[in-house]
């Protein structure tokens, strides 16, 4: 995800509050470790709203150097209880499912909440 | 809507057993690589609006792959159920949307007359050069089931901050499933009525599980509530709509997109099974007997014709 930048960036905060209701240009999310996943050092990251899930799912597995050869499985969470579908807009996560401004999202290598 | 009447109940047993014919037709390419002198006939099947296509994979697949026998084992020839795919007017169909769904999306917005009749849904199906980018990769009834599960549990993340799918017994969750899968209405609604219930003193859901497809586009999906307390009325379809098309569009702007969506209600058709409904149906009514069996109301909006 080339687009996505640190959150000492001021890039991701140029389009105003990004959580605003009203849809800011880009989505702060949070990835927080489940199910004895790695730790990411990152863990404040920001995506245009179109961006989807499975873009995320595909980046993460690069970003974390998983076997692909071995078809090591990423999945995504939302509120620790569903894995939205790969095809949904980061946008629609957030509109739906971000908390006094902040969207967290769990990540695991194994159905954590299947 | 407390006010339940037979006719409403009548209304989802209509929805369940609701059908499309489709007509499923061999590609040209994997046509020519067919080991039998005569040629497949189309594989007709009555299915279910609501059902998903990997819940019948196996048995497309077992019809065509007899005009194969004999060359099944040849790595070369990549015939085999994980590359098969479908396809309908160059449109590689996604596995995890409902059947009925997609019938509604791209039979409706590309079609150049509204009076042609679609039916039986003609539909490609491809053996081989499965469209990596474009799909992804699931065909299989447990990764459809796991989607379905999921899906559910997002619907009443919505309408019960997840509380009653939470409470549920995995046989119950099992029992959804399997009747969906078995086509059986009464074992599906047994469980279905549970989270069709209000929780926190509410008389409607939190907010409405929908999803609005419009053709070339992700799907949106916003919060809303069926109710609005301050003006004491309850929330419409029309509303429903007019709010989605509104946010989209000034998400659009803020992010300086060059074409903007049309945010006019008028510009387009809305279907949701097939059919019409009224705009001013109350959006929790259709909430509880029009959504599908994932508990989220998929609504499809056509763009009118330019004439």
């Amino acid at each position: 995800m080339s687009t996505v930048e640190d959150d000492g960036d001021t890039n991701s905060l140029r389009f105003g509050p990004s959580n605003d209701s009203e849809g800011g240009s880009k989505v702060v999310f949070l990835l927080k470790a489940a199910g004895g996943a790695p730790i990411l050092k990152k863990k404040k990251w920001a995506l245009p709203r179109t961006k989807t899930i499975g873009h995320i799912v595909e980046f993460l597995k690069k970003y974390m150097h998983l076997d692909t050869q071995q078809q090591q499985q990423l999945f995504l969470y939302v509120n620790q209880a569903f894995s939205p579908a790969l095809d949904t807009t980061i946008g629609s996560v957030n509109d739906c499912f971000s908390s006094e401004g902040t969207l967290v999202l769990h990540y695991a290598l194994t159905e954590a909440w299947g | 809507m407390s006010t339940s009447s037979i006719d409403d109940k009548d209304i989802t047993r209509e929805l369940w057993q609701s059908r499309l014919p489709i007509c499923f037709i061999l590609s040209d390419e994997d046509m020519s690589k067919v080991n039998r002198s005569e040629s497949p006939e189309p594989l007709y099947l009555m299915l279910s609006r609501h059902s998903y296509f990997p819940c019948i994979i196996e048995k497309i697949f077992r019809y065509y792959s007899t005009y194969y026998k004999g060359n099944l084992n040849d790595q070369t020839n990549s015939i085999n159920l994980n590359n098969l795919w479908l396809e309908y007017e160059s449109i590689p169909l996604k596995w995890h949307y409902p059947i009925g769904l997609l019938y509604d999306l791209y039979t409706s917005s590309l079609s150049s007359s509204s009076s042609v009749s679609h039916l039986p849904w003609q539909i490609i199906v491809h053996l081989s050069k499965f469209p990596e980018n474009e799909l992804i990769r699931f065909p299989d009834i447990e990764s459809i089931e796991a989607h379905y599960m999921t899906t559910l549990k997002e619907a009443d993340a919505l309408k019960h901050k997840g509380q009653i799918i939470g409470d549920m017994q995995k046989r119950d969750h099992k029992q959804l499933w399997n009747s969906l899968l078995q086509d059986k209405y009464e074992a599906f609604w047994n469980i279905n009525i549970k989270l069709m219930s209000y929780t926190d003193n509410l008389q409607y859901f939190r907010y409405i599980p929908f999803r609005i497809y419009i053709l070339d586009k992700p799907f949106m999906q916003k919060l809303f509530s069926p109710y609005d307390i301050e003006q004491n009325k309850w929330m419409t379809l029309y509303d429903l709509l007019q709010y989605t098309l509104n946010h989209e569009v000034q998400c659009e702007k803020l992010a300086n997109e060059k074409k903007i969506l049309n945010n006019n209600i008028e510009n387009y058709r809305v279907i949701i099974h097939g059919v019409q409904p009224p705009l001013h149906s109350p959006i929790q009514w259709l909430s509880e007997y029009f959504s599908y069996p994932d508990n989220f109301l998929h609504i499809c909006l056509i763009e009118n014709q330019m004439r």
